[in-house]
């Protein structure tokens, strides 16, 4: 009896050598290209090339909210290598479990693990790409042939993605490549599996997706909000920002500076704005660190500025490959002085392009730096997207002095709205002197206690509107709900497929995911815990970070627990939902 | 002091001998200007360093260079109207103006008279060098002229200084706070 | 040195020095170097004939990086040791802009000294100006790195144990297309160099011997260095010869050379220049914002 499913998870390890990401991608491009909704994480370990590698690749004609848990489809290519991905490879009762048959029977630790899979194929991998290529490289056109005939993943869409990516290596190449994958299929049709199961055929149309990553995203978003200056330095997990700017700034007027430590990369961006251009940097935890002293010239100088930090597993190098969400205590802490930094975070591929929109426009309308979180499994997971409407997205200018505001220009001049308007080199009568040392309105050093005070306020009080706007909160499920989680960055995607996992069994539940997560909105939060006896705050950190800080500006409900692990361990939503039907029956909830 | 300075150590951009009659007038307004501008710098310093008997003189300076200037400003208005000048600020250095090297926290009344001792000095130095330099005549009256001022303005500074009373024994630093970390 | 050119005469100048004077008052020590440093900028800016608001002044933290705020132009007085990253932000973001770099010794070649290296080499056309005093003033006088050997400060009580750095040979190694030293005891020199370091059109770098009168040497104030300033000019050197200019630098802390070590003949095109012609080239790519994202569609 064959079984059609809208969802599938496949995942593959194997050597650098065997290409499992390059298969991965190859699937993922067909997919995307057929309208399926996928998305696919990729897991490395060390070595710059020829190391371990894995990838996971969910599927779906809904939206796919999070990597999954356990596997339907699993390939190894050796156990050695499958097993060192135990964490990202999880295993089920269900899973059907494909091995190259020259990497021998599971060991026997499979059966240790508790749960051994009922359906496990051995399959002659590297025989029948030698006889159907007549080499044993193109192994993972084999891979995905088999995958093709096995779960009804279109054949078609999969020999356009390999032609596409073979392009330049010639006809022979591409002509082995095509026997390899029919011989792929040939072999699953002629090996029924026990229990056959196919995907659903997708009613989207064609090439109605994007196929990206986040920080694909995140470089669209700051072309789309104008950026014309950034300043940075390789980082992993954020490189490709640069990387994309690289590609494309130019052609907007802008300038990538790959600077000579991130120092200079966030000093150069402020030089930028200082100049009257939106600027950006982007790195990671440490680099961030190396940041801070010219974030805290940015807020005394307020000058717009966006800082991108993609999280990676810390302190230190940590894990850089890995997600983590632990950084937001530096976001935002580690400033000297009184400081407040507006830090957003987008959850998803899709909605990091929103968000950076969002971050250059708190940054531009504020005159103030801004941090945007995002992390390793956003910034790198590639998935498809849907055409994003961006006509109703609006695109901010820092406010610019003109007319009697220039005679005389006072660059802090005390507003109503405690915004002064911004002058810039070039613009005649608006010369005025920028500086990390405290100010009058004209900019003049001042030592006074009293200017200081009144100056610490003026940078506070234009930031209060920003934590009233319910915009940057998504709030969804049963209102009333006397059972709530919090999740943030990419942590919120699990959340949200555990409140639809909820609400479908009955339970009355509501999420509640920040994109603003610092200044934390005091009342945003409390309107939303008014109904709410008990809950949990999601998030990859070992502390509990953003629970803590919840709890320092919000009477969070006490049935409400963190819900935190360290990074590089996903969560997976049966067990979140678990945790919170737990937690609904310590408070008596039903 | 010897009054032995070389002209490529106060000017720039500027060929005395090329100079006219209303240029040198010009030129003299300017080291008038110059002189009147340091001297009110010097004042302003040394107010700000607490170091008011200096601050005074420098500010009285100011004010008598300022006379100088507008006696001359005015014999340029009535000679050459508004023709517009061809020299400017940007091409001297120094010359009646003390040099900024010579200001001192805690410098007393006589030292700053000596500052402006030798500035004058310095000043008649240039317009001897000037008038040796230029062809015109007219011209070279003026700096005869200005050569001799110079002369009368070092008797005057002499004469303050021998009305001064001794400085008191001792220096200032030794018994004032330590420089302020910033 | 330079000696007295015929110019300027006949030319009735657009701007005066006092254009450039912001009027604020300095808090430098009476008689520090630097106030000498300020005069001869205003005089050269005013010849350079760029209106203050065009032109942004960079500089980092020290009593020599307060500058900007003494002048009309847009000044950005930022953190130490940053000014160089910045001010390339700001001459890369708008190429139209002077811009002028300032600060000490040890912002520009201790907390900073990173940046120098690779601000050379990218070429950028900025002025970058340091006030070499080999003393902390700012935080009352501990050890310089380009402080001699054998000093005592209040952080070497007992004499220095480090050679200093040679700033000049620094900036010449990475291949500096200008450089120069002067001192405030030469105003028409030091004034000369300064505009001719603005009108080079790359980096260009001007070390000013600019004594500190509270914690600076009896050997290091403007009355001694007149004695023993030696102009390059007058000894001959052509500032084309590198070879030479590297020989001479060497010579740092020793003699108090003043003048143009290193011009280079035929300055290539500044790092801003290329960026601006790349940008040309790619104008025509550009996607109108509404289809940014096409880029990304899967088909």
């Amino acid at each position: 009896m064959n079984t059609t499913v809208d969802d599938l998870v496949l995942g593959m390890a194997g050597s650098g050598g065997d290409g499992v990401v390059s298969a991965g991608e190859s699937l993922l491009g067909a997919l995307s290209a057929e309208g399926y909704h996928a998305m696919m994480t990729k897991s490395f370990g060390p070595q710059i090339r020829g190391g371990e590698s894995s990838c996971r690749v969910r599927v779906s004609t809904r939206r796919v909210l999070n990597p999954g848990g356990a596997l339907d489809v699993a390939f190894a290519l050796n156990w050695e290598d499958f097993f060192r991905f135990g964490a990202e490879l999880t295993l089920s009762a269900d899973t059907v479990l494909i091995h190259e048959e020259k990497a021998g029977p599971p060991p026997e630790t499979l059966g240790a693990r508790g749960i051994v899979p009922t359906q496990i194929l051995s399959v002659p991998v590297t025989e029948i790409t030698k006889q159907s290529a007549g080499t044993d490289k193109a192994k993972t056109s084999v891979v995905l042939g088999l995958i093709s005939g096995w779960f009804g993943i279109p054949a078609e869409s999969l020999k356009r993605g390999l032609r596409k990516k073979f392009l330049s290596k010639g006809e022979d190449v591409l002509a082995a490549n095509d026997r390899a994958l029919a011989a792929g299929i040939a072999y699953a049709e002629a090996h029924p599996l026990l229990k056959p199961r196919t995907l659903e055929k997708t009613t989207a149309p064609p090439g109605s997706k994007m196929l990206c990553d986040g920080n694909d995203m995140c470089a669209a978003g700051a072309l789309f909000s104008g950026v014309q200056f950034f300043g940075g330095y390789p980082i992993t997990p954020s490189t490709e920002i640069m990387q994309t700017l690289s590609k494309e700034i130019w052609k907007y007027g802008g300038v990538v500076l790959q600077a000579e430590d991130e120092i200079a990369g966030i000093g150069a961006a402020l030089g930028a704005s200082f100049a009257g251009r939106k600027a950006m940097t982007a790195t990671s935890g440490p680099g961030m660190a190396l940041k801070t002293e010219i974030l805290g010239l940015a807020s005394i100088a307020e000058l717009p500025l966006v800082i991108v930090n993609v999280q990676r597993g810390g302190p230190s190098t940590g894990i850089p490959t890995k997600p983590e969400q632990a950084d937001l205590y530096q976001a935002a802490f580690s400033a000297h002085g009184d400081v407040l930094r507006p830090i957003l975070a987008p959850t998803c591929v899709a909605d990091t392009f929103a968000i950076t929109v969002e971050a250059f426009n708190v940054a531009e309308h504020y005159q103030t730096p801004v941090i945007l979180l995002s992390d390793q499994e956003i910034a790198q997971r590639k998935e498809t997207v849907d055409r994003i409407d961006t006509s109703k997205l609006v695109v901010e200018e820092r406010l610019r002095p003109q007319g009697a505001e220039l005679e005389p220009y006072l660059r802090f001049r005390k507003t109503e709205s405690g915004i002064s308007p911004l002058s810039q080199p070039g613009m005649a009568g608006g010369a005025y002197q920028g500086a990390g040392i405290e100010h009058n309105e004209k900019g003049e050093p001042s030592s006074s206690g009293v200017m200081h005070a009144q100056m610490n306020a003026k940078r506070f009080d234009k930031l209060a509107p920003l934590s009233k706007r319910k915009d940057l909160f998504e709030i969804t499920g049963d209102l009333d709900a006397p059972l709530a989680l919090v999740s943030w960055g990419s942590s919120a995607g699990v959340a949200r497929e555990v409140l639809a996992l909820a609400r479908s069994r009955g339970v009355k539940a509501k999420l509640i995911v920040p994109y603003l997560v610092y200044p934390v909105a005091e009342e945003v939060y409390a309107d939303f815990f008014a109904s709410v006896r008990a809950g949990l705050v999601l998030e990859l950190s070992h502390q509990g970070q953003l629970y803590r800080i919840l709890r320092m500006y919000v009477d969070v409900p006490k049935g409400v627990r963190s819900l935190a692990q360290s990074g590089a361990n996903p969560f997976r939503p049966a067990e979140v939902l678990e945790k919170l039907l737990e937690a609904a029956k310590g408070a008596g909830i039903r | 002091m010897s009054l032995e300075v070389p002209l490529n150590l106060k000017s720039r951009n500027l060929d005395l001998a090329q100079l006219s009659l209303c240029d040198a007038i010009d030129l003299a307004v300017l080291v008038e200007e110059e002189a009147r501008d340091r001297y009110a710098d010097f004042a302003d310093q040394l107010t700000l360093h607490h170091t008011p008997e200096a601050a005074g003189f420098f500010r009285w300076m100011s004010e008598i260079e300022e006379k100088h200037r507008k006696e001359l400003a005015e014999r340029r208005q009535a000679k050459f109207g508004t023709q517009p000048s061809r020299v400017n600020l940007g091409m001297i250095f120094d010359i009646e103006a003390p040099e900024h090297g010579e200001a001192r926290v805690f410098m007393t009344e006589r030292e700053a008279l000596d500052v402006a001792l030798r500035s004058e000095q310095s000043a008649q130095a240039f317009f001897a060098a000037a008038k040796d330099a230029v062809r015109d005549p007219e011209t070279r009256a003026l700096f005869a002229e200005l050569e001799i001022e110079e002369i009368l303005h070092q008797r005057l500074v002499r004469e303050e200084i021998a009305e001064l009373p001794p400085d008191s024994p001792g220096n200032q630093e030794d018994y004032s706070d330590p420089p302020v970390q910033q | 040195m330079t000696t007295t050119t015929t110019t300027g005469l006949g030319e009735a100048p657009a701007l005066s020095p006092k254009d450039f004077n912001s009027g604020l008052k300095p808090i430098w020590c009476p008689g520090c170097g630097d106030f000498g440093v300020l005069s001869g900028l205003y005089r050269a800016l005013s010849t350079i004939g760029r209106p203050p608001h065009e032109i942004a002044f960079i500089s980092g933290i020290g009593c020599s990086s307060r500058i900007p705020g003494y002048t009309t132009a847009y000044g950005f007085n930022s953190v130490h040791g940053r000014a160089l990253p910045i001010a390339q932000g700001v001459k890369l973001s708008n190429p139209d802009l002077l811009v002028i770099v300032a600060g000490g010794d040890g912002d520009g070649f201790s907390i900073g000294g990173g940046h120098v290296a690779h601000a050379v080499r990218r070429n950028t056309d900025l002025t970058y100006i340091v006030m070499d005093n080999q003393v902390y003033g700012l935080t009352k006088g501990q050890l310089s790195p380009t402080a001699p050997k054998g000093l005592k400060t209040i952080t070497s009580p007992f004499g220095s144990l480090e050679d200093p750095i040679n700033p000049l040979l620094y900036v010449l190694a990475y291949g500096a297309g200008f450089v120069a030293q002067s001192t405030p005891a030469d105003m028409p020199g030091m004034t000369s160099i300064l505009e001719e370091a603005i009108r080079y059109p790359g980096f260009a770098f001007v070390n000013i011997q600019s004594p500190c009168v509270t914690f600076g040497q009896e050997e290091q104030q403007v009355r001694a260095q007149k004695t023993h300033m030696k102009p390059l000019a007058s000894l001959g050197h052509d500032p084309s010869d590198l070879q030479k200019a590297l020989e001479l630098a060497g010579h740092y802390g020793t003699e108090l050379y003043t003048g143009v070590f290193y011009r280079n003949p035929e300055p290539p095109l500044s790092y801003d220049r290329l960026i601006r012609l790349r940008q040309d080239e790619m104008a025509k790519q550009a996607r109108p914002r509404a289809q940014i994202l096409d880029a990304y569609l899967q088909k």
